[in-house]
């Protein structure tokens, strides 16, 4: 369609070049510094004599913990972007289908506000409920339906809660998109030719939102795993993740060159995620998805 | 013609067919059941996701130095607290000094790199928007990262700008997708009109093309200030010890105490994100920026 007109490029062009700079100092310069640095003995501005290794990337072949630390990550991620499914999925259809506009406005408020309270605040706010002494745990007490505290953080449960929490809200938006795309009407031919409701569901909308179900899982699942500060609160400094293992190489054992490598290998995860974001996106609506 | 028009409609009105057929009636009763469990299950899902907001006031109010619920009353020790503490205001002033700094330089560098993807008939324009994008969807905390080493291999140090740098760049791509969205949806024939009536390019810039955009830019430098204010993965690796932001003096105190005083802090940065987000929603409406 482009490529039909093809027009000139014109002066207002030039107003891309101060984000270009931008970007190129620095996002794509740093980025590629890691990648560099990940690759070498030690700091070539301070260290005369440094040589090119893969050591940094044996390490994690080699020594269990490491990998078991990626496994970590990635189970934690799964759960939590299957969990932010299960409840995003009938807000988002509830979002996409409801008539009234004032409920829309206040569904819309619902999801944006926790997106709108930083991720320090609603960690604490878990921290609160989840807690020996937390809300949750007194109310059970007090209700006399349990009498020792239930081990509700300081396990992966509390981190999977936490950041389910978190990242619902990109969930929902994705979905109600795409949910708000398929003919209603369809959904009503299939009830109207003697399909139950439920099944109607099933067999018509499920199938044309799983590009939705798709791309929110997997936003979910590269933000999940990059996640810092409901891990290591939740967790009580107890569940290692790649994420906490990179700052911890930095702040306690200034092993740039392991950050670095640990770094690459959680880029190379996301970024195979958000090419395949983008491509499921692409497919549901063109190219106006990416604006 | 005018008896063919509320024909053509039957088919969609048949439910209220549906419930005088008896062999249907049967599924009327699941239907019913149905709609009550879908509504249940939004509502706890509603529950889920506000309880920890409420939860939070709720102790910034309570008393007591340790959590305890039902709360035993309502007091401002908390608030005292927070606004008594020096590190907690220099913290707070700080961030509120970072957003603001960040929010000029990415709605500057975001408005007009959208401007430049909509009109100025690049190549490759939708690889560009992806790239503006990208930090978006990018662990910050590789941004953080990155950005860390590339000052420690330099030996810059830790300096505001390059705080304030690390903070424009994953806020860019608010600024550049809610003004991209206002272009999009923007009618080229009233710029050509302007020209077609004599003005030059540059005054049909200043005087159509820039209040047209101006919602989508200020949307924009809301968002952009919001996520700057709550911004930690990129805060944490490149904040100065002592000039920590106020997210990163919540997560510091937050290791050692679980008192109110963090309530308070937080009460205070949810007013203000909710005080932006009104006067966003008040001025340039809301629905149509938070697409993704």
């Amino acid at each position: 369609m482009r490529a039909a007109s093809a027009p000139r490029i014109n002066s207002m062009a030039l107003l891309i070049l101060p984000s270009t700079l931008l970007f190129a100092l620095f996002f794509f310069l740093p980025i590629g510094l890691m990648a560099v640095m990940s690759a070498l003995t030690g700091n070539p501005v301070v260290m005369p004599n440094v040589a090119i290794t893969a050591k940094h990337y044996a390490r994690m072949g080699h020594d269990g913990y490491y990998l078991e630390v990626i496994w970590t990550t990635i189970r934690i991620g799964l759960w939590t972007t299957l969990a932010s499914l299960l409840v995003g999925y009938p807000l988002a259809h509830w979002m996409a289908r409801i008539r009234s506009r004032t409920g829309h406005a206040l569904l819309l408020m619902a999801v944006l506000a926790p997106m709108l309270t930083g991720i320090v605040v609603r960690t604490f706010a878990w921290m609160t409920l989840l807690s020996d002494k937390g809300v949750i745990n007194q109310i059970l007490i007090s209700l006399g339906l349990i009498t020792t505290p239930l081990q509700l953080m300081y396990n992966e449960t509390g981190i999977i809660i936490g950041l389910v929490h978190i990242y619902v809200p990109f969930m929902v938006l994705t979905l109600t998109g795409v949910i708000g795309r398929i003919d209603e009407r369809l959904e009503q031919a299939a009830e109207n030719l003697g399909a139950s409701p439920w099944r109607a569901f099933i067999e018509v909308t499920l199938p044309l939102s799983l590009p939705g179900i798709l791309a929110g899982s997997l936003l979910v699942f590269a933000l999940a795993i990059s996640a810092y500060v409901t891990p290591i609160l939740l967790g009580g400094f107890q569940i290692m993740t790649l994420p906490i293992l990179i700052y911890q190489q930095i702040s306690a054992n200034f092993n740039v060159g392991f950050a670095a490598a640990l770094g690459m290998v959680l880029l190379v995860i996301s970024l195979s995620l958000v090419i395949a974001y983008n491509h499921v996106l692409g497919l549901v609506s063109g190219q106006r998805e990416l604006q | 013609m005018t008896s063919l028009a509320p024909g053509s409609q039957r088919p969609l009105a048949a439910p209220t067919d549906r419930t005088n057929a008896p062999a249907l009636r049967s599924r009327t009763l699941p239907l019913r059941w149905g709609r009550k469990l879908y509504l249940a299950a939004n509502i706890a899902i509603l529950v889920f996701l506000l309880t920890p907001i409420a939860i939070v006031i709720v102790f910034a109010l309570n008393p007591t130095p340790f959590i305890q619920f039902p709360p035993v009353g309502a007091s401002l020790r908390w608030f005292e607290k927070f606004f008594a503490s020096r590190d907690f205001m220099h913290a707070l002033l700080f961030s509120l000094e970072v957003a603001a700094m960040t929010t000029v330089a990415s709605t500057v560098l975001g408005a007009s790199a959208a401007l430049a993807i909509a009109r100025g008939n690049l190549p490759g324009s939708r690889l560009i928007v992806a790239t503006m994008l990208s930090p978006l969807m990018l662990p910050a905390i590789l941004t953080g990262l990155a950005l860390f080493q590339s000052y420690v291999l330099l030996d810059v140090g830790r300096p505001l700008w390059g705080l304030v740098a690390g903070h424009t760049l994953v806020t860019i791509p608010y600024v550049v997708r809610t003004t991209l969205a206002v272009l999009h949806n923007f009618d080229v024939r009233l710029e050509e009109a302007a020209q077609n009536l004599g003005a030059s390019p540059t005054r049909t810039f200043f005087e159509v093309t820039l209040p047209l955009v101006k919602p989508g830019v200020l949307a924009g430098a809301i968002f952009a200030f919001i996520v700057s204010f709550d911004q930690f993965p990129v805060s944490l690796f490149l904040v100065a010890p002592g000039s920590e932001t106020l997210p990163v003096a919540l997560f510091n105190y937050l290791k050692f105490d679980l008192d109110g005083t963090i309530g308070a802090a937080s009460v205070v940065s949810i007013l203000l994100a909710f005080t932006v987000v009104l006067a966003l929603d008040r001025t340039v409406g809301l629905r149509s920026y938070v697409k993704l």
